[in-house]
């Protein structure tokens, strides 16, 4: 017959086993299937942070139950348990330490948040329109209006989003972002694209019956290469060449 | 003859002509020329129908009597109580609490069954890439299954449960106002109904969150679905109203607050979210009812209104929903742990203050959905705060149950059973809620199958877990028959496992980019959907034999002692099924619920201390 | 849970009562705290409804913020806020005469609270008709209409209590034993006469 208190030490020892293990293997890998910008980065590391320490809260209660379950059982002694109503020392570190956990998170969240929303300064500059259900993109400094969506790498990039009919959402799953665009309002937000390369991008709010295809492709290439590509879909007067693959004539 | 007395048929009759009434006269005045819409005729014909309906069950049969101002007589109004045994009152507008709170048991299941076949269909429709049932079907089936589903956890717990229970717990004959009561039961079946055939009316698809613009362009079926979520508002109100008066004011002697089962406190704080929070949607689907009937214009950015008004108004409500969803099955998890840890509830009143600061707490937090909707820059953060600590409140529900647990006398029968799979359910679903409630990560899982995973650890989990474990553990005292312990038993492992199987994948799916809402997805995600849409179709057979065990433990299973369970709440200390009202005496209460371990108590009758 | 059977006299009273009645002053309480419910539960409903009115209206770049809109003007409805208040006045006085259970006077000051509150309807319904713009006149008709007709709609319950009482005090169910009624009806009368105080500030002032 054990005494309570080496159930007690067991059950956290095998907790604390369990925990660290978990906690060493999963805070190494990366969690975001693509990251392709600054923002995607913080978010990654708050969401490793996130799954690193949920792994001993989980680890708390599963081993709780456990344990509970193989050595508490009655088989079919009809005696009742100890009458213990509580155990004051037991709450307050409960309610103390999930207090604290949760004040951390919010802390790293809010940092993080910060970071990503914080610096408001463009060096180029994208108009987003929705409709349904297609995404049009303008680049005012060249005047020029595309589907699909260019941007140079390793600056930041202001987006500003409008929509004309309902409400949808600009989403590049690689730049970890998402902004609604909502009729009558203009939202926007600011991205630094670290990495070259060509990337889906999704409407992510449910705006009827083409919401399924409503998606674009995004490039992400150096200053040089997105000058050419704006250069030669910029709207030449008639009776030029015509138009650039992924470009259309601003209507 | 028999039709015209109050009940069921006259009430169909009844719906019936009210609703020729209201459509029949706007389409008259159309032929004459006046230009009506489609949506003013389903809304008049609506009203009237659901007049009509009530008018003809009976509904309004004492009220008319009193408000002309002559005495109800106590004769009748006993009668409406039914007499014990009889099936019609089952089917009449009924005031027997406990018929009330089986009738809504009924309702809730049979709705949970058609919206989860709603869910099959949309299985079947992901199981494979590419489109099988097309995108429009696909927006109706599931917005009609999100609708459907919340009722469902809205009513379930609270209105079977809670309506049967409540007053036995706290030691009264009846509901403070049993016939109000009844009326708030007779207000849904009309709205469900409307809601099941809102594909006759060109079915809904913008979800049950119904965002404008979408909803205002959606057709008729949306109406119905705004004017149906209206009507069960209403009805939510009204039993709050009652729950509250009868747990402050019907208590029987010697049942002070602090002695209250936990589950009535967990009902208790629901009902102050019902009343406090539901006439807010309730508005807020009004105005949204009034742009698309009467041309008003809130929320139409064309003509100056703001669209992001509505979320707000509209998560001001559906966020405390959540916890009306999920605190009665929270109650009813920590009522049964101590019958089968044959220990005191572990740390009751921190238990209670946990209840009450997840309430208020509840009201503060609506935004953790609107994060990427183009608020304010920082709003979220005061958000992100608040929503992350709800998680201690609740957290203090895993540790009551799992002090309990710690060092009891566990019985690992389908109720306890039940109550483990809760708990692992709801963590999952609860932590996943704070990966959602940290801004940084919900700006990419926002509107992605993480939420989906999410909400339906947490509902599932809370609500349906819940009504499971309750089911089983009052099975015996509403019936006064003994369920199948092994068909439960296969009913539990097989509803876990397949949950887990259906849902723990779509986390992975939300986190790789796969979006909700969607009919169709990139190849990649193939074989993950296939496997999910197989496991979601084990739930389907697992309830099936739930519904078997059920169904036939009713007509012929074993008789069941008054308390099985040998637990010391009240409602185990009458008979089973109880009398029409309840106790023969008003028990006079002297200890708290959960006395386990104390030695025999005194002045429990024999009868109440009978084992398994 | 310890129980043993009740013994003191009260709940040997509820034992021997049947289901459909109840102890007469628990009754009057359960009723009084249902309104107070009921109330709050309006309150936030027109919560919402002035939430959405005061942020729209933050919202737009003028107020009316169609041109060729008039705001109302101010002297009728006015002039019903004060009929409004009085019928307040009035209810009271309902209240205190059922208390002494004085029957000729509850009657009196029932019908002029009756009649306060129907001129109202009626001086209201009379706005409507005249205002010159409709639901349909952008935000601002909306809000307009929508708040004031909710309000005019409770009004429109209040005095169906209101005839309740009056039909049941003329089959003398009315008394100083029996008002609860009464009193109900006053909380929620007081309720509705204060929504439509603070609607007049907002929409017309
Ligand atoms: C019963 C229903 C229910 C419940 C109880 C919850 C509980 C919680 N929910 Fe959830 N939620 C929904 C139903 C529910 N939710 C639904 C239906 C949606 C989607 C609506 C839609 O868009 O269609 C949603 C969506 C949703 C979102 C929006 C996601 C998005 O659209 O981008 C967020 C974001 O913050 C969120 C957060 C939370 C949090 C933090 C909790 C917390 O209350 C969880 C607290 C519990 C725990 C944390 C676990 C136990 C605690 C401990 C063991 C203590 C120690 C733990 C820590 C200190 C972390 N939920
Ligand atoms: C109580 C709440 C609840 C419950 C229990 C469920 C249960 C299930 N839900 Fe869901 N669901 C929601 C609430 C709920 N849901 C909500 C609110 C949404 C959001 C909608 C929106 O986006 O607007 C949603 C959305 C949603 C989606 C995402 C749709 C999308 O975004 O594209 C999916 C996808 O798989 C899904 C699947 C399921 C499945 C497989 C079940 C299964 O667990 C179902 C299991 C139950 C059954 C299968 C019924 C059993 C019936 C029988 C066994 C018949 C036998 C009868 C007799 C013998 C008489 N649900
Ligand atoms: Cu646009 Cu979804
Ligand atoms: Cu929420």
């Amino acid at each position: 017959m054990t005494s309570p208190r080496r159930h007690l030490w067991i059950a956290a020892a095998i907790w604390a086993v369990l925990s660290i293990v978990g906690a060493v293997l999963v805070s190494g890998i990366q969690i975001m299937p693509v990251i392709a910008s600054r923002e995607a980065v913080i978010e990654n590391s708050a969401f490793v942070l996130l799954t690193v320490l949920s792994v001993p809260v989980l680890m708390f209660v599963v081993v709780g139950l456990a344990y509970s379950a193989i050595w508490f059982r009655a088989d079919g002694d009809e005696a009742d348990g100890p009458p213990i109503h509580g155990h004051r020392g037991f709450q307050t570190v409960w309610l103390g330490i999930s207090f604290a956990l949760v004040v951390g998170l919010f802390g790293y969240g809010a940092v993080g948040l910060i970071d990503i929303r914080g610096a408001q300064v463009s060096d180029f500059e994208v108009q987003v329109r929705a409709e349904q259900w297609a995404w049009h993109f303008t680049y005012p400094s060249a005047g020029v209006d595309s589907q699909e969506l260019h941007i140079p790498v390793g600056e930041r990039v202001h987006f500003i989003i409008n929509s004309d009919d309902v409400i949808h959402s600009f989403w590049v799953p690689a730049f970890g972002i998402k902004q609604d665009a909502v009729p009558g309002r203009t939202t926007q937000i600011y991205v630094t694209a670290t990495v070259a390369g060509t990337y889906p991008g999704l409407c992510a709010e449910l705006c009827g019956l083409g919401h399924t295809d409503m998606r674009f492709t995004t490039v992400v290439n150096d200053r040089a290469a997105l000058e050419a590509w704006l250069r030669q879909s910029t709207p030449s007067p008639a009776g030029s060449q015509p138009p650039a693959s992924g470009s259309e004539q601003p209507s | 003859m028999r039709a015209l007395k109050p009940g069921l048929l006259r009430a169909v009759l009844g719906a019936a002509i009210g609703a020729a009434i209201g459509a029949g006269s706007l389409i008259l005045a159309g032929s004459l020329g006046m230009e009506i819409t489609d949506g003013e005729i389903l809304g008049l014909g609506y009203l009237l129908a659901l007049i009509g309906f009530l008018l003809g069950i009976g509904a309004f049969r004492f009220w008319l009597i009193w408000a002309t101002g002559r005495e109800v007589n106590a004769q009748e109004e006993h009668a409406a109580h039914g007499t014990a045994g009889d099936w019609r009152r089952y089917f009449r507008f009924t005031t027997d609490h406990k018929v009330i709170g089986v009738q809504y048991l009924a309702t809730a299941f049979a709705l949970f069954l058609v919206a989860g076949t709603f869910a099959m269909l949309m299985r079947l429709e992901l199981a494979q890439p590419g489109l099988l049932l097309g995108k429009e079907a696909y927006n109706e089936i599931f917005s009609t299954h999100g609708a459907m589903m919340i009722t469902v956890a809205l009513i379930s717990i609270v209105g079977g449960l809670g309506n049967y229970l409540v007053p036995i717990m706290i030691g009264a004959r009846d509901m403070a106002f049993p016939k109000s009561n009844a009326f708030s039961y007779w207000l849904l079946p009309l709205p469900i109904l409307l809601v099941a055939i809102n594909p006759l009316l060109g079915g809904f698809d913008s979800g049950w969150t119904a965002y404008p613009p979408l909803s205002q362009q959606a057709n008729l079926g949306q109406q119905a679905y705004l004017m149906a979520f209206v009507t069960v508002g209403v009805a939510s109100i009204l039993s709050s109203i009652n729950f509250l008066v009868t747990v402050f004011r019907m208590r029987a002697p010697g049942m002070s607050l602090m002695r209250m089962p936990i589950f009535v406190w967990a009902l208790t704080v629901t009902s102050v979210l019902g009343l406090v929070a539901t006439s807010i949607v309730a508005s807020a689907f009004t105005m949204l009812l009034f742009d698309r009937v009467l041309g008003t214009s809130f929320f139409r950015a064309s003509r100056g209104g703001d669209v992001i008004l509505f979320q707000h108004l509209f998560w001001f409500y559906s966020h405390p929903a959540v916890y009306i969803m999920g605190l009665p099955g929270l109650g009813a998890i920590l009522e049964i742990v101590p019958v089968f840890a044959r220990k005191p509830l572990f740390a009751y009143p921190l238990a209670v203050l946990s209840f009450i600061s997840i309430g208020v707490m509840s009201f503060m937090v609506w935004a953790h959905h609107m994060f990427v909707s183009g608020m304010a820059t920082f709003f979220p953060i005061p958000i992100m705060l608040t929503t992350e600590l709800i998680s201690v409140p609740t957290g203090i529900v895993f540790l009551s149950a799992l002090g309990t647990i710690w060092m009891g006398r566990l019985h690992f029968k389908v109720p306890m059973l039940w109550v483990f799979g809760f708990i692992w359910a709801f963590l999952i679903g609860g932590i996943t809620g704070v990966f959602l409630a940290d801004v940084p990560t919900d700006l990419t899982l926002h509107d992605t199958y993480f939420v989906v995973a999410h909400f339906h650890y947490t509902i599932v989990g809370g609500a349906i877990f819940g009504l499971f474990a309750g089911t089983y553990y009052w099975f015996p005292k509403i019936t006064g028959r003994m369920y199948s312990e092994r068909l439960g038993k296969l009913h539990f492992w097989w509803f876990t496992l397949a949950f887990n199987a259906t849902f723990l994948p779509m986390f992975w799916l939300g986190i790789e980019g796969m979006r909700r809402r969607v009919a169709d997805y990139p190849a990649q995600f193939g074989g993950v959907n296939l496997w999910i849409s197989f496991a979601a179709f084990n739930i389907f057979l697992s309830v099936a034999v739930f519904v078997f065990n059920i169904v036939r433990s009713w007509r012929r299973g074993p008789q069941a002692a008054s308390n099985p369970w040998r637990a010391q709440t009240l409602e185990w200390q009458t008979a089973s099924p109880p009398p029409i009202q309840n106790f023969d005496h008003i028990p006079t209460v002297t200890t708290g619920p959960y006395e386990y371990g104390s030695g025999p108590l005194i002045g429990v009758p024999a009868e109440g201390r009978s084992t398994p | 849970m310890s129980v043993h059977a009740g013994t003191a006299d009260r709940h040997e009273h509820l034992d021997h009562m049947g289901l459909g009645e109840q102890d007469p002053d628990a009754a009057r309480g359960n009723m009084l705290l249902a309104v107070k419910l009921g109330i709050l539960s309006e309150v936030m409903l027109f919560g919402a409804l002035f939430a959405a009115y005061f942020v729209i209206r933050s919202e737009s770049p003028g107020w009316p913020p169609v041109a060729g809109l008039e705001r109302p003007a101010l002297f009728l409805p006015g002039l019903n806020m004060l009929l409004l208040v009085a019928s307040s006045g009035t209810m009271q006085w309902t209240v205190r005469s059922a208390r002494s259970g004085d029957q000729s006077r509850i009657r009196r000051w029932t019908r002029l609270t009756l009649l306060l509150g129907t001129i109202f309807i009626v001086i209201q319904g009379y706005e409507f008709a005249t205002n010159g713009f409709g639901l349909d006149a952008g935000t601002f008709g909306s809000t307009f209409y929508v708040l004031t007709g909710f309000h005019a709609a409770h009004v429109l319950a209040g005095l169906g209590l209101m005839a309740i009482v009056a039909t049941r005090r003329r089959r003398g169910l009315v008394s100083a034993e029996h008002h609860t009624i009464v009193e109900a009806t006053s909380y929620y009368w007081h309720f509705v006469v204060a929504a439509g105080v603070f609607l007049f500030l907002t929409l017309y002032v």
